[in-house]
């Protein structure tokens, strides 16, 4: 599976949405990421990448694309 | 009184404020129990180092020093930033640093009240913020938060600092309540007078007042504060989530 295809899976699980309404989802946009869905998001992201996100990079993930953003930093290519 | 009964062995703590007063009693009575912790001071102090030299040595047990001001938040993130290398679970957090002030609010400039809320309140809760990831990891931490009786009880001459350990109950309140899911137990230990440099800052008047509405009509030493944050560190309160404990001698 590539990083992006792990990336999707794991908004599609978590928010229970279609690939199609990815590229324009944005924090709250769906009623699944809400507050207590971001901590879930970020927890599944963690383990299927092995990574501990910073403080900082979780208040600023924020929709679908800037998250893809964020996981660059910690050497995740897409 | 302090008990020896090992009961933080295996368990890593992280305390701060930890170069004199309850803090240091905290970790030297951690240390007895067996535990390994990262000791909390401002700056950088040669004796504060050997004083955790000699509690390792007494106890076998490992302490390492971590410096940063709480006034800073860029200091104090870089500093627990250093923590996620080795990927160590933290099982006990002890907010324990603070600064006392007292005065009338017609006597206390705002900025003053703003200082006292940043390192009693906002510091404690982006250490909090910064170390949860750590605390998740053995699924049973236990965060200690040191507030005050002067947080409870209103008193005039202490509307900054009541107000910011009111501040911080609070928070200890909603935090037992968010952290739960992840195993993480939060409380709050409010000490009365308690004998530190602190207290020796009060206006006589006060100070005597304070003691004379104690139950016990004294104050409390440094270490009957840190066995009640032993208590809660443990797991002998592994069911004890969300509370506020008085160590005040009965007020």
């Amino acid at each position: 599976m590539t990083n992006l295809e792990k990336y999707n899976s794991v908004f599609k699980e978590c928010f229970m949405i279609e690939e199609i309404q990815l590229e324009e989802l944005i924090y709250q946009s769906v009623i699944s990421w809400d507050s207590v869905g971001h901590m879930g998001l970020i927890a599944q992201l963690e383990e299927a990448f092995d990574i501990m996100l910073d403080t900082d990079d979780i208040i600023d993930f924020s929709s679908y694309k800037i998250g893809k953003e964020i996981l660059k930093k910690y050497d995740i290519q897409f | 009184m302090i008990y020896n009964s090992k009961l933080l062995v295996g368990k890593t703590a992280f305390v701060t404020g930890c170069n004199r007063g309850i803090g240091a009693k905290i970790i030297e009575i951690f240390a007895q129990n067996g535990a390994n912790i990262f000791a909390h001071a401002r700056k950088k102090n040669i004796n504060f180092e050997k004083k955790l030299k000699a509690l390792t040595l007494k106890y076998g047990v490992k302490i390492n020093p971590i410096y940063f001001d709480l006034i800073d938040d860029i200091e104090i993130k870089s500093s627990l930033k250093s923590l996620y290398k080795d990927k160590v679970g933290i099982d006990i957090l002890v907010n324990n640093a603070g600064i006392a002030h007292g005065g009338l609010i017609q006597m206390t400039p705002i900025d003053n009240i703003k200082n006292i809320f940043q390192v009693n309140v906002f510091s404690q809760l982006l250490i909090i913020q910064n170390l949860i990831k750590l605390l998740k990891i053995n699924k049973n931490s236990s965060i200690i938060n040191i507030t005050s009786i002067a947080g409870i009880d209103a008193e005039a001459g202490s509307i900054a600092y009541g107000s910011s350990k009111a501040a911080f109950i609070f928070a200890t309140k909603v935090l037992a309540k968010e952290l739960i899911i992840d195993n993480i137990r939060v409380n709050a230990v409010a000490p009365g007078l308690t004998d530190t440099d602190m207290a020796e800052l009060m206006e006589l008047k006060a100070k005597s007042k304070m003691i004379q509405s104690s139950g016990m009509k004294r104050i409390a030493s440094t270490t009957e504060i840190a066995n009640a944050v032993l208590y809660l560190a443990s797991d002998l309160s592994i069911f004890v989530n969300g509370q506020v404990i008085r160590v005040d001698g009965g007020i």
